[in-house]
C-alpha cells in the first residue's frame, strides 16, 4: 500500500455523564478492545489513531474526559481548540439522557471553535432495558445540529462509524480546520455513497 | 502518556483557582473540592516550586481521605507531578499504590510504564555523561603520559 501523507490532526473529545461508556467507546475504537470492568477515568486520558475517511488520511487527538463530578473543574480545559466532539449517553440510562443539556451547555461555554461538529452517540444498544428510544436520541440530536448514531463498544456496533462520521463532517466544514498538504480530496456525495453499515444522521 | 504529562495548565485557570483557596484559607477552612482543583492546577504548571506545592496539597488531601476512589485520583495526580518533576523513582511508588486500591488501571500501568522508560533513558543518558567524563579524563592522562614519554626522546 502507498504511503499517504497526513493532511490535518484533528482535537477530538468525548464527553458525557459518568459511567456511559466513553472509555470503552475510545478503547474499542483506537485498540479494539473491550474490557466489562472498565475504571472510571481519572482526570482525562488520552490517545491517538490516524483515520482516512474518503481518501483523506487524518490524525487524531483524542481527549477522553472524566465523567465524574470531582473533574468537572478541570475537564473544560481540555475543551479549547478541539474540532469534534462526541457527546455520549447510554441508552439504558434516562438519567444520563437527561444530562445531555448540561453537556452541551458546558460545551457552548468553554469550546473556542463554535463551528465544531458534535456527534450524539446512544451507547449500550446491546443491553436489553432501553430507557431511551432511538427517536428520542435522533430528535434531540437534530433539535440540537448533531450527528447521531447509536452503537455499542461491547459488540462493536456503530463504534468505527461514529468516528468516521464525524472526521468526514469536519473535513467538510471549510474554516474549522488547517492543511499544510495538498492532497485533500473533497467530495460532494450525501450519506448514500458511504457504507452501508454508517447510519448517522444530521 | 506524554501529552498527560506535559499539558500545562492555563496561567488563567491557575490564577482564578488560586484566588478561591486563598479566599477560602482566610475564612479559615478550605474545602476539598477548592483544594483539589487548585492542586490540578498547580501540578501542571511549569513551575517547579508550584509543582511541588501542588503534590503538597494532594499529599494532604491523601492523609485526610477514607474514600479509595478519592485516594486513587490523588495517588494518580500525585504521580503526574512526580513525572513531571523528573522524580520518577517517587512517581512510581504512586502508580503502585493505586494498583493497589484498583489492580490493573489502565493509566496507572501507562504512568508507570512511561516513568520506567524516561528512568531507564535518563539513567542511559546520564552513564553516557560519566562515560563521556571517564572517556575524556583518560583522554588527558593519555595525552599527558604520551607527552612525558615523548619528551625524554627529545
Amino acid at each position: 500500500m502507498e504511503e499517504q501523507e497526513i493532511i490535518t490532526t484533528l482535537k477530538i473529545l468525548i464527553i458525557g455523564e459518568s459511567g456511559v461508556g466513553k472509555s470503552s467507546l475510545l478503547l474499542r475504537f483506537t485498540e479494539d478492545t473491550f474490557d466489562p470492568e472498565q475504571a472510571a477515568t481519572i482526570g482525562v486520558d488520552f490517545k491517538v489513531k490516524t483515520l482516512t475517511v474518503e481518501g483523506n488520511k487524518t490524525k487524531l487527538a483524542i481527549w477522553d474526559t472524566a465523567g465524574q463530578e470531582r473533574f468537572r473543574t478541570l475537564t473544560p480545559s481540555y475543551y479549547r481548540g478541539a474540532q469534534g466532539v462526541i457527546l455520549v449517553y447510554d441508552v439504558s440510562s434516562k438519567q444520563s439522557f437527561n444530562k445531555l443539556d448540561a453537556w452541551l451547555n458546558e460545551l457552548e461555554t468553554f469550546s473556542t471553535k463554535h463551528d465544531m461538529v458534535k456527534m450524539l452517540v446512544g451507547n449500550k444498544i446491546d443491553r436489553a432495558n432501553h430507557e431511551v428510544t432511538k427517536d428520542e436520541g435522533l430528535k434531540f440530536a437534530r433539535k440540537h445540529h448533531m450527528l447521531f448514531i447509536e452503537a455499542s463498544a461491547k459488540t462493536n456496533d456503530g463504534v468505527q462509524c461514529a468516528f468516521e462520521e464525524l472526521v468526514e463532517k469536519i473535513i467538510q466544514t471549510p474554516g474549522l480546520w488547517e492543511t499544510s498538504s495538498k492532497n485533500l480530496t473533497l467530495s460532494n456525495h450525501g450519506p448514500e455513497g458511504q457504507g452501508q453499515s454508517c447510519y448517522c444522521v444530521l | 502518556m506524554e501529552s498527560i504529562i506535559q499539558d500545562n495548565v492555563d496561567p488563567i485557570d491557575l490564577k482564578n483557582y488560586e484566588a478561591l483557596y486563598n479566599e477560602q484559607s482566610r475564612r479559615g477552612h478550605v474545602n476539598e473540592k477548592t483544594q483539589f482543583d487548585y492542586a490540578l492546577c498547580l501540578v501542571r504548571s511549569r513551575y517547579i516550586r508550584d509543582m511541588e506545592k501542588g503534590i503538597a496539597l494532594l499529599e494532604d488531601l491523601l492523609r485526610n481521605t477514607k474514600d479509595e476512589m478519592s485516594k486513587r485520583d490523588y495517588l494518580f495526580y500525585i504521580a503526574v507531578g512526580f513525572v513531571r518533576l523528573k522524580e520518577y523513582g517517587r512517581a512510581i511508588e504512586y502508580t503502585e499504590a493505586i494498583c493497589k486500591i484498583e489492580p490493573g488501571n489502565r493509566q496507572a500501568k501507562q504512568l508507570e510504564s512511561y516513568a520506567k522508560g524516561k528512568m531507564n533513558t535518563d539513567g542511559l543518558i546520564g552513564m553516557a555523561i560519566v562515560g563521556g567524563a571517564v572517556l575524556a579524563v583518560g583522554g588527558i592522562i593519555g595525552a599527558t603520559v604520551a607527552a612525558f614519554k615523548k619528551k625524554p626522546k627529545k
